[in-house]
C-alpha cells in the first residue's frame, strides 16, 4: 500500500467511531489502534520486501498521535520540506493587501513566519525551524492543506 | 507587595466592611507600611475611577466602583483553576491577542489573562480590526498551554465559544446561537468576535491565545458604519447595561470549566453543547469556501474534529473546514 493510500484509509478510518482497524495480506499488515490520547498506527512489511519497497514503521504515542498519516514528502538529499502542523487553509500573507511573507529564492532566518495556516478562526504562523532558502512553494494562497502536508520545499543554509 | 496587590488589599479590607469606614491606622497596619504610603495608593485608586470618601476621625470608604475590567475587581471573589492566575489590565493596547502572544513567547504560564479597556488595533480576521472603543466593551485574551499536539488546536475555537455564549446567557439572560464556528449572535447579531492565535512546533503545541471580544455596553451610534454583517451589544439586544467586571469573571469561570472538561474528556462533550446552540442545524446553507468556489447544503452537525458537516442534494457529505457559512 503506497503512503497516498495510507492516509486515505487513516482518514476514512478517523472519520468514524471505530476504534481498532486490522488488515493483513500477503504482502503486509496494518494496524491503526485509536484511544483516547491519540491514534496508534502501525505497519509491518515482510523483511523480504526489497529495501526501496519496505514500508515504514511507524509507532506513535500521545504526543504525535498522526505523525504516521504525514505523507512522506519525496526528499533528495539537498532539501527538506515545511509541513502544516494541522489540517486548514494556506495563506501567504497576513492579509488581503498585505506583502507575501516569503518568495521562492528568499533567504528565511530560524523562527521566520513563512505563512499562515487557519483553522476554524485558529491562526498559526508557521515559522522556519532553521535558517533556509525557499526552493519551491508547494501550495497556492488559499488552498486547503492536510495535516502534515508540505508546504514548501527548503534548502537549509 | 506590588502596587497592584496592595490596591487589591485595600479593595479587600473595604469589601469586608461593607459600606462601612476603615481606618487608615488598620490599612497601613495591614498592608505593613506608613498612612502617607496609605494615602498614595487610595489617591491612585481614586484616579482608577473609585470613590473613595476620606474623613479624618473615621477613616476610608468605598462609595463606588468603576466599571472597569481591573485586574483587582476581575480577581475579586474568581473561581477559577488555571485561568486568571495572572490577570494584565491595560488601560489601552494595540492588541490583547498581540500583548498576550509575545507574553507566551516570552514564556508566561498557562493562564495569563490580558484585557484591556481599549484597543487601538484590535485583531480580525485577515488583517481587519476590531473596533474597541473605550469604556463599554471587553477585550480580553487568554494564554493556554494544554498538552496536545497542533492538530487539537482548533477545537478550542468551540470552547471560547460556547463560554462566551454561557457568560452571555447567565449575566443577561439572553439566548444566544452560534455560528459555525466561532459566531456568537443574538438576534442574527453578531455580538462577539473570537480569534485564536497557536504557537506550535510540529508534534505538540507551544501556546495558543483565545482572543475574546465582546460587544457588552456599546451604543449603536459606536458601532462602525462598513460593518461586514449586522452587530449589537448586550445593551442594545437586551435593554440594559452589563457591568463589564462581573462579565469578565464569569466568562473566565465558563472557560476555566469548559477547558478542564476537555482536558479530561476531550472534545465530545463540548462539540455537542456547542451544537445545542446552533441554530443552523436542519437549515440549507451556502459556504463560501474562499478558493475553492461554493458549496450549498444542508447542515447536519458536526463532527469530531469540529468540521461542519453538510448533506449535498445529491444526498452524499461534505466536511467543511474553512469558509463563510450563509443561511439561504
Amino acid at each position: 500500500m503506497d503512503v497516498k493510500d495510507l492516509k486515505t484509509l487513516i482518514k476514512m478510518v478517523t472519520e468514524t467511531d471505530i476504534t481498532e482497524f486490522e488488515m493483513e495480506n500477503a504482502d503486509e499488515k496494518i494496524v491503526i489502534k485509536r484511544g483516547p490520547t491519540g491514534q496508534i498506527i502501525q505497519m509491518a512489511a515482510p523483511a523480504a520486501m526489497a529495501a526501496p519497497m519496505a514500508m515504514p514503521v511507524m509507532s506513535t504515542g500521545g504526543a504525535a498521535p498522526l505523525a504516521a498519516a504525514t505523507p512522506v514528502p519525496v526528499v533528495d538529499d539537498k532539501y527538506e520540506t515545511i509541513n502544516s502542523p494541522i489540517v486548514g487553509t494556506f495563506y501567504r500573507k497576513p492579509s488581503p493587501e498585505a506583502p507575501t511573507f516569503v518568495e521562492a529564492g528568499s533567504v528565511v532566518e530560524k523562527g521566520q513566519t513563512v505563512c499562515l495556516v487557519e483553522a476554524m478562526k485558529l491562526f498559526n504562523e508557521i515559522e522556519a525551524d532553521f535558517k533556509c532558502r525557499i526552493v519551491e512553494i508547494l501550495k497556492n494562497d488559499a488552498e486547503p492543506v492536510e495535516f502534515g502536508e508540505p508546504l514548501f520545499k527548503v534548502e537549509r543554509l | 507587595m506590588s502596587a497592584t496587590g496592595a490596591r487589591e488589599t485595600i479593595l479587600n479590607l473595604f469589601r469586608q466592611a461593607s459600606a462601612g469606614y476603615v481606618s487608615g491606622a488598620r490599612l497601613s497596619e495591614v498592608l505593613g507600611v506608613s498612612r502617607t504610603a496609605v494615602w498614595k495608593q487610595i489617591e491612585q485608586l481614586r484616579q482608577l475611577g473609585y470613590r473613595i470618601e476620606a474623613i479624618p476621625s473615621r477613616g476610608y470608604r468605598l462609595c463606588d466602583v468603576p466599571d472597569l475590567p481591573l485586574a483587582e475587581e476581575l480577581r475579586s471573589g474568581l473561581a477559577t483553576r488555571r485561568i486568571g492566575r495572572e490577570i494584565r489590565y491595560l488601560a489601552e493596547t494595540d492588541s490583547t491577542n498581540r500583548q498576550a502572544y509575545a507574553l507566551g513567547e516570552a514564556g508566561a504560564d498557562e493562564g495569563l489573562v490580558v484585557i484591556a479597556d481599549r484597543q487601538s488595533a484590535g485583531k480580525g480576521r485577515m488583517g481587519r480590526t476590531w473596533a474597541s472603543p473605550p469604556g463599554v466593551n471587553l477585550y480580553v485574551s487568554i494564554l493556554l498551554r494544554p498538552p496536545l499536539p497542533p492538530q487539537a488546536a482548533p477545537q478550542l475555537t468551540f470552547i471560547s465559544t460556547l463560554a462566551v455564549s454561557r457568560a452571555i446567557a447567565a449575566v443577561s439572560g439572553l439566548a444566544p446561537t452560534h455560528k459555525w464556528p466561532n459566531d456568537v449572535l443574538i438576534d442574527g447579531r453578531k455580538v462577539a468576535g473570537l480569534l485564536n492565535e497557536l504557537s506550535a512546533e510540529s508534534d505538540r503545541i507551544r501556546f495558543v491565545v483565545l482572543g475574546i471580544g465582546v460587544n457588552l455596553n456599546m451604543t449603536a451610534e459606536q458601532f462602525p458604519a462598513d460593518l461586514r454583517m449586522p452587530a449589537t451589544s448586550l445593551l442594545l439586544a437586551g435593554g440594559r447595561p452589563v457591568p463589564r467586571a462581573l462579565f469578565a469573571r464569569t466568562l473566565l469561570e465558563e472557560l476555566d470549566a469548559l477547558y478542564a472538561e476537555f482536558l479530561l474528556h476531550g472534545p465530545a462533550p463540548l462539540l455537542a453543547a456547542w451544537e445545542e446552540r446552533c441554530d443552523l442545524v436542519g437549515k440549507p446553507v451556502e459556504v463560501d469556501e474562499g478558493g475553492s468556489g461554493l458549496v450549498r447544503g444542508t447542515v447536519s452537525g458536526i463532527d469530531r474534529d469540529g468540521a461542519l458537516l453538510l448533506t449535498l442534494a445529491d444526498g452524499s457529505t461534505a466536511r467543511i473546514l474553512a469558509g463563510d457559512v450563509r443561511q439561504c
